[in-house]
């Protein structure tokens, strides 16, 4: 089997700082849609994160959960499609062919996980912004469904190179970019057909679980659940 | 390169001035699209294109993170001579943590990330500026380069010679390395000369208490990476204070890098802060009460004999009543004081004692009391106690390299009192001031309006910017000469905390500027040689990037280095790696059983501006996750991402607590208007269980007047509105010492990112 590309999301040592967020805009070309668009649902952000509320003042918690899309291995993103622009690559990940998405949003109604963004309109970029666009990562026109890619454009670099190099691509060595960012190192990307990877072995954390895995998305992103502080057990 | 069909602009055009004078305007959804991007292929069919990472230090905060900058190949309109035209050159596409540098580690925070974009805004000065206006219109023509320096030159020269009257004053940001060092040099070669630092987030008062208890004057590098129990008094360490990059990376390890170890954080603040979310225990204390509960958390130690006074060396005896043992301060009567309960404090005290190492941090808002000093110093003497300061899990302190001499003889004065002093005294006597030169701070939008620096400003005889936009600040100057971005510049960086090795942080320009502007230092040392005299022997470097050499040679003489063997491979080395660090050094902090010859500081309630008849509510701005103190409210990626507690974007807003909004009929986004005895300000709010019902947050960050098109005219500062007291005994403006009532007004609107799998899912109907 090739490689089978997923994550793993340690949800106690994200602190909700976002730098995932703003790192995966600047490097895959999200463009910013003004306030009036945002203000109307229409702000894009392949990875968010969710912040949950327990409790009154004074007994409040807080979570926070970084979504994105789980790249699921049976997408429901995918057969709803009628053009096959939404499909699954060979190394297990949802991939979006743009110039094939006529913009149905079916695949956005499909999605439990609401990570699939429409371009309501073209992108604009006030120049001389649009210099800040990365050569590597198309830009999505009006009309077309955008969302997560896992940095295909970081994985294909490393196996070309590898490849060159006639090795396998190491373990750690692509990193998207709100992995590359996270302050607490709280996400591990890496190859899950790989029982040795980083990524496998965390993901079999008995802290693990997947989100709405219950609905047979075979998501492939694996949340390790906040722990509770238990003084005597740790001292 | 990657298979992109080229497609050349052809347009040569002049600059538009008008484009640039801060005018505000709607951000353009609708534009046509970036054609040369959009492709025909799978993403999976692409070739990447080549890069090269060039090393270069983030600027937007004072952590000073390293960074590498991905550089590839692409056509820029640029302006060279006078002219635009199309340039095939090197473009810094994105900003990434560098992995040998010690602070950051490979890491950035999302401020850092969205740093690109202040190179490339569309608002960006791009040549000299000339008011051709009113002050304070916007209305400004471009000059030369020549021209500018003409007209600076002609009133610098009067006030060196001495021919006019006047002193120099030179206003900045906190600046560090060579680009200090000329900026002060320069300054103290007048005779009558001022020169004055201001940014709103200075850490002043935890610099002034870790003067006093540690004798370290700078804010603690925090090791969380070897802590097994964080207290933390209102430190947003995870978010904007101190070294949040660094502190972040502490902070993961302390939780799930050591197998078997998980340490415990508990934080006490009114409101809680996105660090405060992450606490495994949130308590939210009364406002000023930190100290209390800082040294009642130290008399359960002492009392208890789980720690021993004399333990806690100096740092304890400058806290009166210590060597006592703090009765004052037993949990039980200072539970109503602080809104802890007493049972609470002693269990968080044994907590601690019992998993070392233990460390508490305190900042922000609790370090902007009017008491603050008081609180620092005592949080200060709780570390000593828990034997955490300068010990690995504790606070530390490295040394921190000196750049130049620093005996220029100028009168450098900085925080908050000194830029109200400066209002002060060019109100009454605008002539006193023979010329006034800015560089980086804004106060017009980051001090209390009550301080009257607009009014004050505005009867300067002659004011100079070296600004990069037109905001609140540089609206009102007279000629402005704008530097380099940071990514064009060569850069020197000498971080004070985030690493207890020293570091010197030093990069050439990533790229080329775009704009026709120069860098600063540079146009400091050309007046230097033009005005001669002992200017031009005080600055004898020919360039900026001469005088970063000139710093690393007397670095390499100090310092030396094994793997360098003459300064030459010393300095391109640190070129190539971003920078030099030495080796882990922390440097002492604290004896147990050390002696303090320094008057103990006193508990002091802490007083707030305004009755609480009048003005039931206290009033705690904070920093924004995004914005920070208001500087990168112009970037469009930082008014787009979701701030982490609201998912707000795009405007401001007013946090309360459902008892109160209830009790006052106050429904989620309602406007509501915001009155000190200050000032007035309207903002939507929204409800949140996560602050106490006495209180009212806000934060820092929107409500300018004029910063470019995207934070122009958009939500309300709630520094304008702010009591112009001071914290005692640092100078410090008191940022969180004000009381304000709240008013309904109608109807408002937050613009809120939210999905559907959140249950208060805003109003998003599609997407
Ligand atoms: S998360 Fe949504 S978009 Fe991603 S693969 Fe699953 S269904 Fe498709
Ligand atoms: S960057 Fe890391 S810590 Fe910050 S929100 Fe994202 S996942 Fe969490
Ligand atoms: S903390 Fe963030 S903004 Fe500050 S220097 Fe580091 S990356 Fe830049």
């Amino acid at each position: 089997m090739g490689h089978q590309w997923g994550m793993v999301i340690d949800l106690d040592r994200c602190t909700g700082c976002e730098a995932c967020v703003v790192a995966c805009h600047a490097e895959n070309n999200i463009a910013t849609v003004g306030d009036k668009q945002a203000a109307g649902g229409r702000a894009k952000h392949w990875i968010r994160v969710e912040r949950y509320y327990e409790g009154d003042f004074p007994d409040v918690k807080v979570k926070f959960m970084p979504v994105l899309c789980q790249q699921c291995d049976a997408a429901p993103c995918e057969p709803v499609c009628p053009t096959f622009a939404s499909y699954h690559t060979d190394e297990g990940l949802n991939g979006q062919i743009y110039n094939r998405c006529i913009g149905t949003r079916y695949c956005a109604n499909a999605c439990p996980y609401n990570v699939r963004f429409f371009n309501f309109y073209n992108p604009a970029w006030d120049k001389p912004l649009d210099l800040q666009l990365n050569p590597d990562v198309s830009v999505r026109e009006v009309g077309v469904m955008e969302k997560c890619t896992f940095c295909l454009q970081r994985i294909k670099a490393a196996e070309i190179e590898a490849a060159a190099e006639k090795r396998d691509v190491k373990d750690g060595e692509i990193q998207p970019a709100c992995v590359q960012s996270c302050p607490t190192n709280a996400m591990v990307f890496g190859d899950l057909s790989d029982p040795h990877s980083r990524a496998s072995r965390m993901a079999a954390s008995s802290r693990g679980n997947k989100l709405m895995e219950e609905l047979g998305t075979r998501p492939k992103i694996t949340y390790l659940q906040r722990e509770s502080w238990n003084g005597d057990e740790n001292a | 390169m990657p298979p992109v069909e080229k497609n050349r602009m052809q347009r040569r055009d002049f600059l538009k001035i008008s484009a640039i004078t801060g005018a505000s305007a709607a951000l353009d959804a609708c534009g046509s699209p970036d054609h040369q991007l959009i492709r025909f292929i799978p993403e999976e069919d692409l070739i990447p294109g080549v890069a090269t990472w060039k090393p270069s230090v983030c600027t937007v905060c004072p952590a000073g993170c390293g960074l590498l900058v991905r550089v590839m190949e692409g056509d820029a309109e640029v302006v060279r001579n006078g002219q635009l035209g199309l340039m095939q050159m090197g473009l810094a596409k994105k900003l990434e943590g560098n992995p040998a540098h010690p602070i950051n580690q490979g890491k950035l925070c999302p401020r850092g990330q969205a740093g690109l974009q202040v190179t490339y805004h569309p608002d960006r000065i791009r040549t000299p500026l000339m008011r051709s206006g009113a002050r304070g219109s916007g209305e400004f023509k471009a000059i030369s380069w020549d021209e500018a320096m003409k007209r600076l030159m002609a009133q610098l020269s009067s006030l060196h010679s001495g021919n006019s009257h006047g002193r120099l004053v030179f206003l900045t940001s906190s600046l560090r390395g060579q680009r200090k060092n000329i900026a002060v040099t320069f300054t103290g070669a007048f005779k009558n000369s001022q020169y004055v630092e201001f940014a709103f987030f200075d850490e002043r008062v935890v610099r002034t208490a870790n003067a006093a208890s540690f004798r370290h004057d700078a804010p603690p590098t925090v090791d969380l990476s070897q802590a097994n129990y964080i207290i933390s008094f209102g430190a947003n360490f995870l978010g904007t204070w101190n070294s949040p990059v660094a502190q972040s990376l502490g902070y993961g390890q302390m939780r799930q890098g050591r197998p078997g170890t998980r340490g415990k954080f508990v934080q006490f603040e009114p409101r809680i802060s996105q660090t405060g979310a992450n606490a495994d225990e949130w308590f939210a204390c009364a406002p000023g009460a930190e100290g209390l509960l800082a040294l009642g958390i130290a008399h359960v130690l002492i009392a208890d004999k789980l720690r021993p006074a004399s333990s806690a060396g100096a740092a304890g005896e400058l806290v009166e009543g210590w060597s006592g043992g703090l009765a004052e301060y037993a949990p039980e009567k200072i539970e109503a004081q602080t809104g802890v309960k007493a049972e609470t404090i002693t269990r968080i005290a044994h907590e601690a004692a019992a998993h070392a190492p233990a460390v508490a941090l305190i900042g922000d808002a609790a370090a902007a009391h009017t008491n603050s000093l008081f609180n620092t110093v005592a949080t200060n003497a709780l570390n000593a106690l828990l034997g955490s300061a300068g010990k690995p899990g504790g606070i530390q302190f490295g040394s921190v390299w000196n750049s130049g001499s620093g005996k220029s003889g100028v009168q450098e004065s900085s925080g908050a009192a000194a830029v109200q002093a400066l209002a002060a005294q060019l109100e009454s006597d605008p002539s006193s001031v023979g010329a006034l030169l800015i560089y980086g701070a804004n106060p017009v939008f980051a001090t209390p309006a009550a301080w009257r620096v607009r009014q004050s400003l505005e009867k300067a005889p002659l004011i100079a910017s070296f600004g990069s936009f037109i905001d609140e600040t540089s609206i009102l100057a007279d000629l402005i000469l704008p530097d380099h971005s940071s990514l064009e510049s060569w850069i020197e960086d000498t971080p004070d905390s985030g690493s207890v090795r020293t570091v010197v942080s030093v990069a050439p320009p990533a790229m080329l500027p775009l704009h026709d502007t120069r860098p600063m230092p540079d146009v400091l040392l050309d007046l230097a040689h033009e005005l001669g005299g002992n200017l031009a022997t005080a600055l004898p470097w020919k360039t900026y990037d001469d005088a970063i050499q000139a710093d690393f040679a007397a670095l390499y003489k100090e310092k030396g280095s094994k793997d360098a063997k003459a300064a030459d491979d010393f300095w391109s080395n640190a070129q190539q790696q971003g920078g030099w660090w030495g080796p882990e050094e922390p440097a002492a902090a604290n004896e147990p059983g050390g002696k303090s010859t320094a008057v103990p500081v006193k508990y002091a309630p802490a007083q707030f501006d305004g009755n609480p008849g009048e003005f039931p509510f206290y009033f705690m701005p904070f920093p924004s996750q995004m914005l920070y103190d208001g500087s990168l409210a112009g970037l469009p990626w930082m008014q787009e991402a979701p701030d982490p507690m609201s998912t707000a974007m795009w405007g401001t807003w007013v946090e309360l607590n459902p008892s109160t909004a209830n009790k006052l009929g106050i429904k989620q986004a309602d406007l509501v208007e915001i009155t000190s005895q200050h000032g007035t300000l309207r903002a939507p709010t929204m409800i949140t269980p996560g602050i106490a019902p006495d209180v009212i947050a806000m934060p820092i960050g929107q409500g300018h007047e004029s910063f470019t098109r995207y934070a122009s005219n958009r939500g309300a500062n709630p520094i304008s509105i702010l009591a112009p007291i001071s914290v005692a005994g640092t100078g410090a403006l008191a940022w969180a010492a004000t009381r304000v009532k709240i008013s309904r007004v109608g109807e408002g609107s937050v613009i809120l990112f939210g999905a559907s799998l959140r249950e208060e899912s805003p109003d998003l109907k599609h997407r």
